[in-house]
């Protein structure tokens, strides 16, 4: 049984058609990729797991249920995000961007939130900067507290947007690392990434997507090696050649 | 021809009044206390339902924010005080004041200053990226919680400055309870000059409540100063 099915998503922005009949399963312990232009869906797409954007069309089950029968903040619990742009809670410590969902949604005493706090910053290499606000922190330190904040809430699922686009290249790989290890302990993981390393050694399947449709999707060594589309060709060579 | 300003006769008459001047000081800075806690607390809540409201409620807020800013102080002080059927509440003896026209001069001060706080609040809450909004969300929290937890601290912090001008403002403007008779700073400056064969004093009496206001707003602003310092969160805002 797959613990997220996409069926048949359609979402518009006014006239302008975003995601066009998008399907696809993720079993547990996948690691999915999202590959494709800028503009061609793929943070909508993650975002409409999460309700942060509602779907005009089709359905989207986690465990086989329904999202929208879901009450939404039950659903957010469940599925965890990391955003490009961090958004660490500005005024308060990486602990305290750690232990606010604990307290307030899962109702943890202070004391037991801050212990699972740390333990998760530990996860992410981030012990010693556990009393740093997020203007202390490099960019890199961010993001990990950034995951290190969903993943304290034992999400079923991950969602990462471009976790890795707003970062300075020599910072990257140290977000990429947690991510791997992530991958390896088998934590469910859908991400948009533009890192083409990351796609090819990290994702168990891939999908291309453009101007809103899934236009290929598999392994990754598919992909990349043997396309059937040459527009999936053309994309993951010019990705590959620039990284 | 003896200049009748600055005499040192002059001098000594308000040295000689100095508990009177200071009755009168301690009336403004009660009305500025009582005039901003009630704009806070009018104004914060007015600001939120500016940026987080709907409809009718949010329409009545934002009119009564537009009039009450549109209106001469003076103005509003005698519509509170002679158009409000405020009861006789009695004296205060010591302060040498009537309850009911400290009431009204703090409604006229507290809620024209709610209508500016609100807006400093408004921009402060409308100055927090929406991502923050929507990390809170995506842990579960609800919007009330989001706005509670993660908003309001930034944007109160954020709204520090906007209220040191509120605070300078209020308190200046305590003076134009001398339009109904309340016995605050300024009432009680010229209550001393004016008494018979002390009108050469005027120009020493300004000086002087002129100094005091001065010390007031300064140390006021020195401590919201201060106060913003310890507050603000390490390394800055993103």
């Amino acid at each position: 049984m797959s613990l997220l099915r996409v069926e048949n998503v359609d979402k518009s922005y006014g006239d302008e058609e975003v995601l066009h009949d998008v399907s696809f399963e993720m079993d547990r312990q996948d690691v999915e990729v999202i590959v494709g232009p800028s503009g061609s869906g793929k943070s909508t797409m993650l975002r409409c797991v999460n309700r942060l954007t509602e779907i005009d069309d089709g359905a989207i089950y986690l465990d086989d249920e329904e999202i929208h029968s879901i009450d939404e903040n039950d659903l957010r619990r469940r599925v965890g995000m990391v955003f490009q742009d961090f958004n660490l809670f500005a005024h308060r410590t990486a602990r305290g961007n750690v232990t606010l969902g604990l307290t307030e949604v899962l109702g943890l005493s202070k004391e037991e939130a801050q212990a699972k706090a740390d333990d998760y910053l530990g996860r992410v290499g981030l012990a010693e900067q556990a009393d740093s606000y997020p203007a202390e922190l490099s960019g890199g330190q961010k993001q990990r507290v950034g995951i290190a904040r969903a993943l304290a809430m034992d999400p079923e699922l991950i969602l990462f947007d471009e976790p890795t686009s707003a970062l300075d290249p020599e910072l990257i790989g140290e977000v990429l690392e947690v991510m791997r290890d992530l991958a390896e302990g088998g934590m469910t993981m859908l991400c948009v990434t533009h890192e083409m390393g990351f796609a090819r050694s990290a994702a168990s399947t891939l999908t291309f997507l453009d101007e809103g449709r899934i236009v290929e999707r598999g392994p990754p060594e598919q992909l990349f090696d043997t396309p059937e589309h040459d527009r999936t060709r053309q994309f993951l060579g010019e990705l590959t050649d620039l990284h | 021809m003896e200049s009748v300003f600055l005499q040192a006769g002059d001098w000594a008459f308000i040295a000689s009044n100095g508990s009177y001047l200071l009755v009168g000081t301690i009336v403004t800075v009660l009305l500025t206390v009582t005039s901003l806690g009630l704009g806070f607390l009018a104004g914060f809540p007015a600001g939120a339902i500016e940026v987080y409201g709907s409809g009718r409620l949010e329409d009545i807020v934002s009119t009564v924010g537009v009039v009450l800013r549109g209106t001469p102080i003076v103005v509003l002080i005698f519509l509170f005080h002679f158009g409000l059927p405020i009861p006789d509440l009695g004296d205060i003896q010591w302060l040498d004041i009537q309850l009911s026209t400290f009431v009204a001069a703090t409604l006229a001060l507290g809620l024209r200053s709610a209508a500016y706080q609100g807006q400093v609040f408004r921009g402060a809450i409308q100055s927090i990226d929406d991502g923050q909004m929507e990390a809170a969300r995506s842990v579960g929290m609800t919007k009330l919680q989001a706005i509670r937890r993660v908003v309001f601290p930034q944007a109160l912090r954020r709204s520090v400055p906007g209220f040191q001008n509120e605070f300078t403002i209020v308190l200046k403007d305590t003076s134009v309870a001398f339009a109904i008779g309340l016995a605050e700073l300024l009432t009680r400056a010229e209550n001393l000059y004016l008494q018979p064969g002390r009108g050469t004093a005027a120009m020493e009496v300004i000086i002087t409540i002129s100094a005091i206001y001065f010390v007031l707003t300064f140390t006021t602003n020195r401590s919201l100063d201060r106060l913003e310092d310890v507050y603000a969160t390490p390394g800055g805002n993103e």
